[in-house]
């Protein structure tokens, strides 16, 4: 937040394709670097600067970061062309997008790559009620096989389908009105600000008494 | 990350502690005057001799300490939330205590009550103490429906700092005008 907070250098040790919009980029660590899960870092590259949430957990050697490739987004296209070993600088952790211990059951609610934290999350150990995750296709569902085990109940929520056996069809929130049970729960939404606020909105209206924490990414 | 997402198109808002509230709640009236109040001294530091950036500094600091104090206020009784805010400290009072001893110093004697006003500095200065005591006000409404918890132990250190921000605005506000070669107002029977 402020340009006295401490800079780290980083630098890219692998970078793959997860889906034909998403990619994932892992930083070397360094060593005095600690933050928490569902934390984000502001990264530097190139005089551009974003928050991304990290996609690793804490315990992991690198850092993970889970960027969606958006056509004239500078910072995205800079890191989706660049080279294994290219140097960056970020600072941080920030923010307050933990999972907080409580007594009602936990809903995650991501669109795109707002799974990032969510994934950082569980493979730091949380096990939560649900994880829903709104995407186009089943292609861009690239951390399935991760999430599914980790959850009493991985949804998977797309837009456009074409296998309404296989996937649910439809906006995270036609399956909260449709299929969550009513009661309170814990909210974590993160990703679209519209579906942060659809969800919201929602909540407000059938699951009141619930308790909502947010992160907006677009 | 996005300034706006739209989730409190209808009266709600969340809490830090994770809550949806009422706009109208005493929380969100607290937090509120708070946000006026951080406001007010922006345009009060706005205001000051360019030379003055020690004054300005010592507004700025006030400035961060209420923005904690805001997030106090928006975190419930037993919220996990509460463990990523820092507490309010003795040594924050004891600033502003400091902070009055020595602008007291610089100053005559009052031996009546002051009209609010003069240099424009002062003036902000005047508008601050008074959003200060509602504040104040409100954060006493909250304290009064809390428990005996954690939020609400550092609300009641929240309200000895905004007292005393209060007395500090005061004298700050003298000094605004003496600093401009500017008596006080006094109050006088019209």
């Amino acid at each position: 937040m402020t340009t006295s907070e401490k800079n780290y250098s980083a630098e890219i040790m692998e970078q793959r394709w997860l889906s034909k919009k998403t990619f994932e980029i892992k930083l070397r660590r360094p060593e005095a670097f600690n933050f928490k899960p569902g934390q984000r870092i502001s990264l530097k590259y190139k005089n551009l600067e974003r928050d991304y949430s990290l996609a690793s957990s804490p315990d992991e050697a690198h850092l993970t970061l889970c960027i969606r490739y958006v056509a004239g987004g500078l910072l995205s296209q800079a890191l989706g062309d660049a080279e294994i070993g290219t140097g960056m600088s970020f600072y941080g952790p920030h923010g307050y997008f933990t999972i907080k211990p409580s007594q009602r059951p936990t809903v995650l609610v991501a669109s795109g790559t707002g799974i990032a934290p969510f994934r950082s999350m569980v493979r730091s150990g949380a096990a939560p009620e649900f994880i829903l995750h709104g995407v186009e296709t089943s292609a861009d569902l690239y951390y399935a096989e991760e999430l599914a085990p980790a959850s009493g109940k991985y949804i998977p929520c797309l837009s456009q389908s074409g296998d309404s056996q296989t996937y649910f069809e439809g906006r995270v929130t036609d399956y909260l009105r449709r299929h969550l049970p009513s009661q309170n729960y814990d909210f974590y939404l993160c990703g679209r600000r519209e579906m942060i606020r659809d969800v919201t909105l929602l909540v407000d209206e059938l699951f009141e008494g619930s308790f909502i924490y947010t992160e907006a990414f677009y | 990350m996005k300034i706006y997402t739209a989730t409190g198109d209808r009266g709600k808002t969340s809490l830090f502690s994770g809550e949806r509230v009422s706009k109208a709640s005493d929380r969100i009236e607290a937090y509120g005057d708070l946000d006026e109040l951080n406001s007010t001294i922006g345009a009060l530091i706005a205001h000051l001799p360019s030379d003055r950036s020690d004054l300005s500094d010592e507004l700025q600091r006030i400035q961060a300490d209420i923005f904690m104090i805001s997030a106090w206020l928006a975190t419930t009784a037993n919220s996990p939330a509460v463990d990523s805010l820092e507490p309010i400290e003795e040594r924050q009072i004891v600033f502003l205590e400091n902070a009055i001893d020595r602008l007291e110093d610089l100053l005559p004697d009052l031996k009546n009550f002051i009209l609010p006003g003069g240099h424009i500095s002062a003036a902000w200065a005047h508008a601050a103490r008074s959003v200060c005591r509602r504040a104040e006000r409100h954060t006493v409404l909250v304290l009064e429906s809390s428990g005996d918890d954690e939020p609400a132990e550092q609300l009641k250190r929240a309200l000895i700092y905004l007292n005393r921000l209060s007395d500090y605005l005061f004298v700050l506000a003298r000094e605004c005008n003496r600093l401009h070669g500017l008596s006080d107002i006094l109050w006088k029977k019209s």
